[in-house]
Order: C-alpha cells, then sequence, then structure tokens
C-alpha cells in the first residue's frame, strides 16, 4: 500500500525517489485544466477531483500493478495555452491519455492535436455539440452536451411552480453561452413555452448592469443564465440590484458557491442546473460512491461548493483508469479501443460511451444525469 | 555581425533538426521563432524610428485572422441582402493575404498615428489592438468570436518532385519558420542600409534637423509601420497554420510585451537585438513549464525589463560588441556592409 | 424613458470610479511626464488589500478601505523612489518600458499571492435596494459614488489650498521654473505617485466589494484609465474627471441601446475617434507632441 503523499504526484514534478520508486514506473495521465485566468475556479474544482480519484485509486493498488501519476497543466484560460499544455503533456511528458480542457473552446483547440499525436481525451465538462459531431475519434466526453442538459432539464418544467412561460437568456459570449441559449430555446419552445431576448456578455465583463436592464425590459418570467461562477454570482447580485424580480435558471452545472456564505437577500430563490449536488449524495445513482467522493473531498477541506464540479474529474480519472485496466497496457491507441468498452459507476451516474459524429470517424458520448437544485437565503434544496 | 558569422548561425540552425530531432524541442523553437519573427518587425519601428508601438499584436492578430479566414474561406453578409463569400484559398494565399492585410492597417495607423508622438502615440497603438479584439470577439459572423478560429489546414508547401504536402511533420515547420525568419531579417536590412533606414535614423536623432534638411518624415515612417506590419502580419499567419487556432486574446497586450521585452533585451536599434533577445525569451515560458508556475516567470520577465532598463539600456547585442572592441561591426547602425544574396533564402 | 433614466444612474456611479481613476493617471502624467502602466495594478492591489482586511483579517469595512488606500499610497511612494527616482534622466521610452515591467511583477505577483479564483468582498450595506420612482440603486453604490466625489473634492482642495499642492502645480506647469523657485521637485514627484496611486488603490477598495476581485481585474481598467486620460487630454485634471464620466456613460448607454457585446470597446473606439478628429483631447488645448 502506498500513503498519500508519495503517490500524489503533483504537475510540479517530485522526484519519485520515495517509496512509490519501489513498485512499477507510475503509469501517466495528462490533464489540462484552467488553473489561473478568468474560469479558474472551476478548473481548480476539476483539478481537485482529478487528484482524490487519483489518491483513492493508488490506495487501492493503482492500475496494472503500477501507480497512477496525474500530471496536470495550467491552460490559462486561454486557448491557445490549452494547445501548449497538451504539446508538453504528449511531447515531453509522454502521457498516453489525456483529460481536459473545461471550456468547448480549450477542448476544440486541443483536438487537430489529438488527431495529429494519436492520443485519446477524455472530456470532463465542455458543452459543444461539435465536439463530438466533428468526426475526431479521439474524443470521448463524460459531460452533457447543452442539448442533452436542455432536453433533461424540459422533463422537469412540472415541478417548477408557478410554471415557465416565457423565458430569456443572459449569455457568455463563447459556445457554452451560446450553445446553451440554442439548445434550451429548441427544447423550451417544443414544450409551448415563449422565448423572449438573449443578451450576452463578455466573460470578463464584471458590470453587468446594462444587459440586465435591458432583460428588465422584458416580460419573461426566467432568466437562463449561462456562464462561468463568478459571472453567476455577479449577475445574481446585479439582478437584485436592478430589481429584476424574475426567476433565475443557471446550467451547465456550476453554483454559485460564493452566494452560501454571501447570500442575496431573502425572497430571492435561484435555481440551478447541477449534474452532482453534494448536499443530497443520498439521491445521487450510486449513493456509496458519491459518498466516498464526498468523505474524501472533505477530507483536503476545499470548499464544499467546489464539489459540484469536482465530481467532473473524479469521473474522468476513474473513466480513464478503467481504460487502462481494460487495455492491459498503458498505449494511447489500446486506451482509445478500451474507452469503448468502460462500463462504469461514476459519481454522477453509470458511465458508458456510445457513438456519435460520421460513421468510421466516431466520438464516445456518456449519456449524464440532471439535478435541479434551488438557492435562497444562502440554503440549499432539491427541486 | 559579419555576415560570415550570421550565414553560419543560420546553417547550425538549419541543421538542428538533423542533430537533435526531438519534437518537443522543435515545437518549442518553432513557436520562438515566430514570436522572433514578431520582433523583428517591431524592431523596425521601435529600434529604427524610435517610435514605441505597443500595439504590435494588432498586426500579428490580423494576420493570422486574415490568413486563418482565406484558407477557411467564409460567407458574411455585408448589408442589403448582400453576401461576401470567399471559397476555402490554398494556406500560401492565406500567408499572401496576411501580409497584404496588415500591411494596409499599418499604413492605416501610420497615417493616423504619426500626426501624434510620444505618450499619445503610445496609448493610441494599445487602444488599436483592444479595439481589434473586441472586433474580433464580437463579429461572430466572420470570426467565431470566442469560439476561435478551429481546424485551421497546417502549412502546405509545393516540394519538387512531391506536388504540395501538408507540413505536419516538426522539422518540416521548423523549417519554413526558420526560412521566414531569414527573409524578414534581411528585408529589415535591407531597408536599414537603405535611404529610407538612413532617414529613419536621423529622424529619430533629431526630428527638426531632419525636418529642415527635407526629409519627408510622415512618408518614411509610413513606409516602415507598413513594412513592419506586413512582417508582423507574416508571423501572425505562420502563427494561425502552426497552432491551427485563432482565438480574440491573439490581440492581448501580454503578446505585444513578449515581443517588446525581446527586442529590448537583445538591443533594439540593432539588427541581431531581436534575435538574440528571442532566442532568450522565446522558449524560455516552456523551458519554465512544470519547473516554475505562471506567475513566477512573469515577475522574472517584469524583474528583467525593469533591470534592463536601469543597467543595460542598449540591450544585450551593443554591450557584447562594446566588450569585444574588435568586432566593432556590431554598432547600433552598422556602416552599409557587402550586400549578401537578396532574398533567396526562403 | 425608465431604462434611460436607470442608465443615467448607472453611468454616473461608475463615471465617478473612473474619474478616480483618470485623475490619479493624469496628475502623474501633467507633473512627472510618466505613462504610469501600474495604474491597473494599483486597483486590483487596492481590491485585494480590502479583502484580505475585510474577509480574511475580519477588521472593520470602512477601516479597512481606509488601511487599502494607505497601503496603496505607501506602494505607490515605494515605487517611485525604487523605480522612477534611479530613471529620472532616462527618456520617457525607457521609463514606460520599465513601468510595464512593474505592472507585470505587481499583476502576478497578486495572482501568486490570492491565486486565480476570484474572491468576493463582504460589506455591512444591505442587499436590497433602495427604490427612487423608476429607478433602483444599491446603498453601497451609493456609498461608493459619495466616497469619490468626496475624494475628488478633497484632492481639488489639497490643490488650491496647501503649500504641498501648489508646489504640485508649480511643478505641473514648469518643472525647470518650480525647481528654480526653490521647489524640492523629487519629493514632490514621489508625493504625486503616491497620491495618484492612493486613488487607484481607492477605487478599486470601493468596486471590490461591488463586483469581485480577480487578479486581472487591473488589465481592463488600466486600459481605460488611459481612454478617459485621452478624451480628457493628457495631464488636464478637469479633463479627466469629464472623461471619466463621459466614458461611464458612454459605456452605459451604449450598452445598453446599441450593443451590449460592443460595450467595452465604446471607449476605446471613443479614443481613436477623438484622436483622429481632435488630436487635442476634448477639453485640452496642449500640443500633442512630448
Amino acid at each position: 500500500m502506498l500513503t498519500r503523499r508519495t503517490t500524489l504526484l503533483s504537475g510540479l514534478a517530485l522526484p519519485a525517489l520515495h517509496r512509490a520508486a519501489l513498485a512499477a514506473d507510475p503509469i501517466k495521465i495528462g490533464m489540462t485544466q484552467p488553473l489561473t485566468g478568468s474560469v479558474a475556479a472551476s478548473g481548480n474544482y476539476v483539478a481537485n477531483g482529478a487528484k482524490i480519484a487519483v489518491e483513492v485509486l493508488n490506495r487501492q493498488g493503482g492500475v496494472l500493478g503500477a501507480p497512477i501519476q496525474l500530471i496536470l497543466e495550467d491552460n490559462k484560460s486561454n486557448p491557445r495555452e490549452a494547445v501548449a499544455a497538451a504539446e508538453k503533456l504528449v511531447l515531453r511528458d509522454k502521457v498516453p491519455v489525456l483529460i481536459g480542457a473545461w471550456s468547448s473552446t480549450f477542448t476544440l483547440s486541443i483536438m487537430p492535436k489529438l488527431l495529429e499525436y494519436k492520443v485519446p481525451m477524455v472530456v470532463e465538462t465542455s458543452s459543444a455539440e461539435r465536439i463530438t459531431t466533428s468526426g475526431n475519434p479521439y474524443v470521448f466526453r463524460i459531460a452533457p452536451t447543452s442539448e442533452m442538459e436542455a432536453v433533461a432539464f424540459a422533463e422537469q418544467l412540472g415541478k417548477f411552480s408557478p410554471a415557465i412561460r416565457k423565458i430569456d437568456f443572459l449569455s457568455v459570449n463563447n459556445d457554452f453561452g451560446r450553445g446553451a441559449a440554442e439548445k434550451f430555446t429548441k427544447a423550451l419552445s417544443a414544450k409551448g413555452i415563449t422565448i423572449g431576448r438573449t443578451e450576452t456578455m463578455t466573460p470578463e465583463a464584471t458590470d453587468l448592469s446594462a444587459q440586465l436592464t435591458a432583460l428588465k425590459q422584458s416580460d419573461g418570467d426566467t432568466i437562463f443564465l449561462t456562464t462561468g461562477v463568478e459571472q453567476q454570482t455577479l449577475a445574481l447580485r446585479q439582478a437584485v440590484e436592478q430589481r429584476l424580480g424574475k426567476r433565475f435558471v443557471t446550467t451547465g452545472g456550476s453554483f454559485p458557491d460564493a452566494l452560501l456564505a454571501n447570500p442575496l437577500p431573502a425572497g430571492n430563490m435561484s435555481y440551478h442546473i447541477l449534474f452532482y449536488a453534494p448536499w443530497f449524495p443520498e439521491k445521487a445513482p450510486h449513493p456509496q460512491i458519491a459518498q466516498a467522493y464526498t468523505a474524501e473531498w472533505n477530507r483536503n477541506n476545499w470548499e464544499f461548493a467546489g464539489l459540484t464540479e469536482g465530481f467532473r474529474g473524479y469521473d474522468a480519472v476513474l473513466t480513464v483508469v478503467e481504460a487502462i485496466r481494460l487495455a492491459g497496457k498503458a498505449e494511447p491507441e489500446a486506451i482509445r479501443e478500451a474507452l469503448w468498452k468502460v462500463k462504469l459507476q461514476g459519481v454522477n451516474g453509470n458511465i458508458s460511451f456510445t457513438k456519435e459524429g460520421p460513421a468510421g470517424r466516431e466520438s464516445g458520448q456518456n449519456k449524464p444525469n440532471v439535478a435541479i437544485v434551488t438557492l435562497s437565503e444562502g440554503k440549499t434544496g432539491q427541486l | 555581425m559579419s555576415a560570415l558569422l550570421g550565414w553560419g548561425f543560420v546553417a547550425a540552425m538549419a541543421a538542428l533538426p538533423l542533430v537533435m530531432p526531438d519534437p518537443y524541442l522543435l515545437a518549442v523553437l518553432t513557436s520562438a521563432g515566430i514570436f522572433i519573427i514578431g520582433a523583428i518587425s517591431l524592431n523596425l519601428l521601435l529600434g529604427y524610428t524610435g517610435q514605441l508601438s505597443l500595439g504590435h499584436a494588432a498586426f500579428f492578430g490580423l494576420g493570422a485572422y486574415a490568413s486563418a479566414l482565406t484558407s477557411l474561406g467564409f460567407d458574411i453578409g455585408i448589408g442589403f441582402g448582400h453576401r461576401l463569400r470567399l471559397e476555402p484559398q490554398p494556406v500560401a494565399v492565406g500567408f499572401l493575404a496576411a501580409i497584404l492585410v496588415s500591411g494596409c492597417f499599418g499604413w492605416l495607423l501610420g497615417r493616423l498615428a504619426f500626426r501624434i508622438r510620444g505618450a499619445y502615440f503610445v496609448i493610441i497603438t494599445i487602444c488599436f489592438a483592444q479595439v481589434l479584439r473586441m472586433v474580433a470577439l464580437n463579429w461572430v459572423e466572420l470570426t467565431q468570436g470566442p469560439m476561435a478560429l478551429v481546424g485551421i489546414p497546417p502549412f502546405a508547401l509545393w516540394l519538387p518532385g512531391r506536388g504540395v504536402v501538408e507540413l505536419y511533420a516538426k522539422n518540416q515547420t521548423y523549417w519554413l519558420v526558420l526560412g521566414v525568419a531569414v527573409l524578414a531579417f534581411l528585408v529589415v536590412r535591407q531597408i536599414v542600409h537603405s535611404r529610407i533606414g538612413r532617414a529613419l535614423v536621423a529622424l529619430r536623432e533629431n526630428e527638426t534637423l531632419a525636418r529642415s534638411v527635407g526629409i519627408r518624415v510622415t512618408h518614411y515612417l509610413v513606409i516602415a509601420t507598413v513594412v513592419s506590419a506586413a512582417i508582423a502580419g507574416a508571423a501572425g499567419s505562420l502563427f494561425a497554420h502552426y497552432v491551427r487556432i485563432v482565438d480574440p486574446d491573439v490581440f492581448l497586450f501580454i503578446y505585444t510585451v513578449t515581443m517588446v521585452i525581446m527586442v529590448i533585451t537583445g538591443g533594439k536599434g540593432t539588427l541581431w537585438g531581436p534575435v538574440v533577445g528571442g532566442l532568450i525569451f522565446g522558449p524560455l515560458p516552456d523551458m519554465l513549464r512544470g519547473s516554475a508556475p505562471p506567475e513566477a516567470q512573469w515577475i522574472a520577465y517584469g524583474l528583467a525589463m525593469i533591470l534592463l532598463v536601469m543597467f543595460l539600456p542598449r540591450g544585450i547585442v551593443p554591450a557584447v560588441a562594446g566588450w569585444l572592441p574588435a568586432r566593432r561591426a556590431a554598432a547600433p547602425l552598422p556602416a552599409p556592409a557587402p550586400s549578401p544574396v537578396q532574398g533567396g533564402a526562403g | 424613458m425608465q431604462q434611460a433614466l436607470q442608465h443615467l444612474v448607472n453611468g454616473t456611479i461608475l463615471g465617478g470610479t473612473y474619474a478616480l481613476l483618470g485623475i490619479g493617471l493624469t496628475l502623474i502624467f501633467g507633473v512627472m511626464r510618466v505613462v504610469n502602466f501600474t495604474h491597473g495594478e494599483l486597483y486590483a492591489f487596492g481590491a485585494y488589500m480590502a479583502y484580505g482586511l475585510v474577509a480574511l483579517l475580519r477588521l472593520d469595512f470602512y477601516l479597512s478601505l481606509l488601511l487599502a488606500t494607505l497601503l496603496g499610497t505607501a506602494l505607490g511612494a515605494a515605487i517611485e523612489l525604487l523605480l522612477l527616482r534611479p530613471l529620472r534622466r532616462a527618456d520617457i521610452d525607457s521609463v514606460m518600458l520599465a513601468m510595464i515591467g512593474a505592472a507585470l511583477v505587481l499583476q502576478n505577483a497578486n495572482m501568486w499571492a490570492w491565486g486565480g479564483v476570484a474572491k468576493l468582498v463582504p460589506s455591512p450595506f444591505a442587499g436590497t435596494p433602495l427604490v427612487f420612482g423608476p429607478v433602483s440603486v444599491m446603498p453601497l453604490r451609493l456609498f461608493v459614488l459619495g466616497i469619490s466625489c468626496a475624494l475628488l473634492v478633497g484632492f481639488w482642495l489639497l490643490l488650491e489650498r496647501t503649500r504641498a499642492g501648489i508646489a504640485m502645480r508649480a511643478t505641473f506647469q514648469d518643472a525647470e521654473t518650480a525647481s528654480l523657485m526653490g521647489v524640492r521637485v523629487g519629493w514632490v514627484s514621489t508625493a504625486t505617485f503616491a497620491i495618484g496611486s492612493g486613488l487607484a488603490a481607492a477605487a478599486g477598495a470601493l468596486l471590490g466589494p461591488v463586483f469581485m476581485v480577480s487578479p486581472t481585474m487591473g488589465d481592463l481598467v488600466g486600459l481605460k484609465a488611459f481612454a478617459i486620460v485621452i478624451l480628457g487630454g493628457l495631464g488636464n485634471l478637469p479633463g479627466a474627471v469629464i472623461g471619466g464620466f463621459a466614458l461611464g456613460y458612454v459605456e452605459e448607454f451604449g450598452g445598453g441601446f446599441l450593443s451590449t457585446e460592443y460595450r467595452d470597446a465604446f471607449g476605446f473606439l471613443l479614443i481613436i475617434l477623438v484622436l483622429a478628429v481632435r488630436p487635442q483631447g476634448l477639453v485640452a488645448l496642449k500640443e500633442r507632441v512630448g
């Protein structure tokens, strides 16, 4: 058995002189996340989830008799850096498999390099449709597309009271935000809901008063908010300020945890579409796995709300390691073949891949679960 | 540096992939080389005209977008129901488009900005890059905005006996970038040693005097800006087809700063300055990746800038030339050296 | 109409802090001929200090804002003494390069010290807005506007009514003559840079609790401060105040009625327009060379 400290080899490459060295050479997994920059909060949560998954698995003896080593590279919330990070991981560290890269834009920018170097990547967060439909056979996505999220949400419409009749969108100006607006429009107008206006914001914008004042003019009752947690917090706070008086639903699976400690004034309830609701692990599809993950996270004294996104990294590592086990060797092509055979219980639910995209060059897509969590006066509930 | 030493250096760099075929090393040097080309072009403005242009990333980014869009093709509405369509073109056409578009914008900025000098010029160049970034972010129909232009084809070159081949292999792109860098160097050298170059230096040293002896100040400054912008555009095109993604962040101030650091470290106003500075600062981020967090690296960059300005204001190349008094050839403005083969090195 | 009134209120509040930023930058340029690239970073520094004092050390909110401003002032003085004083005889471009270097160091030191994740600064103000007919405004924002105006007036009194202020204005107009008249230009420079930096830090400390605090928050703000100063004319104090409010209104109304996407671009487009049509700025009459 390996101890915790020696097995978690971080990206800082502490020389593996310790007891870890007595086992076989570690099996490397490369991961790139936005650890700094505009979407750093989420990226750090996902990275932490991956780290504890590696710890847990190494405590159980690693894979193929070797310890697992996670090499983490910052992509600085920037697509060019995402490419540089992937090249470093593949060319210098020679990892046989990648996990990444949070935002759809970062993932899309890495994808040509996957084809070039023939290394598979498990996509843990990105929601853009074209990631799995562009014919890249090295992409395996465990996160839901915006469309899957919208369709799953539409099935739960009946839980809202008063009912949702007309909606507007406030979206970050990128694949994530625009994609969500498009897919929710499609899924909800099919249910007879009227669509109002769509306002966009740049990812680094802090003052959203102009957008919110414009949205106030609409007679919609609900605003779908799609962006990272920082901007979710800003938008929800500023909406109170501008007296919007509308229901907010955030999409994409991240949660504005800053509002737990600094809640909005009484009478403001917001709704959040999440893929894991850490307040209610017993309601997860596989409670014992969700509880193990939650316990490990809490043992590190990390922010509780980070659990909502950390599971992505956790499930991604479980998936990759399972594929390595099935492949019987840590080689890119073998892992790619094996990813198709993965059948696994994760924090979010069952993980397995179905084929998407042009025949012969299909990408893998998993079908995840969706939960709607409410937040009011710093307290959460599940719808 | 004498022409012989220069060509020896080029030969050594060209031989490198044969001696050390490590793909990671070549990847690092290739992206460093692209920024060195940018630095060479910036040096023409910064070093020879004395204009502190801090919007150079604008030309680099314009080149990247022009080249990517030409090779991907586009179809946009231009108002009144008309549409502008372009079928995907060969990458070489994109490369030329990059040079052309950046050069045109260089002319525009040159006309506009040289009415003003000093601090105003600096700020207007910064704003110019910012406005372009906002346009790239929001003109989604053309640029895909923050979704970035993805799937840009790699460079393709017609090679004797093999037809048109796509340059996937690291050593091929490395040689291509090296070739363009040599070409850019020779163009700048040719300008510096021509009438234009002498006029520019006269301007830098004493504008009033230069005007009084009849040098057409704006005219020469605009020529220098156009050439500088065009070379930066070429570098941007290389970048687009090498990284194969272009997003609005190519216009960020930090890219300009990277090029500025290369120029002032090596020595602004010397032909080899940007090359020397670029070889130091270009590979550094990738070398430090893993051993130091990116913040530490940028702190080091910042400190280097401050220390250079304070203690080595003219840069490394003039300082080294000063220590080696025998080799007087590397003085800031060398006398016209015997002209080498012109532009034959692509 | 309701929408327009709300935009007017929002623009005024935004403009007040922009004016605070612009006036510090233009003062430093006017007195020292230095283009201060660290201005945005001092803004971020002020915000982080406010966060550290309020959220981590749990000091009183108002005391924390004051301390953050003073710390910013001290940092400004340190930059002047360590960096600008040795470079007094260097040309304007060298000083600019050194200031860019200093800005890089400051920004990344912030990132290193605080991490990349944005922080929320708690404030003692109510989270419900005050409502005046068709418009609503947060008490915190009114407080920010009030303090901004108080600082602007206080700064004006300092310039007009104190000996230090007179020395500053004298240096502003003509450094050489001022030094012949017995003004110690070196110390005036230190004081100027410290005060200008203090104003930037104050703006950061005030806006930190309104928005969020992140390491790159100084980038856009620094650029906007340039925009404000160019609008008003470099080195023109009333111009900076007018430029600050002008930018606030342009962004707010442009964002509200034309296009929210281009909201942050309006300022920069305005500068290029101003420089193309009226290069001496909206207010200033000075020549634009130097």
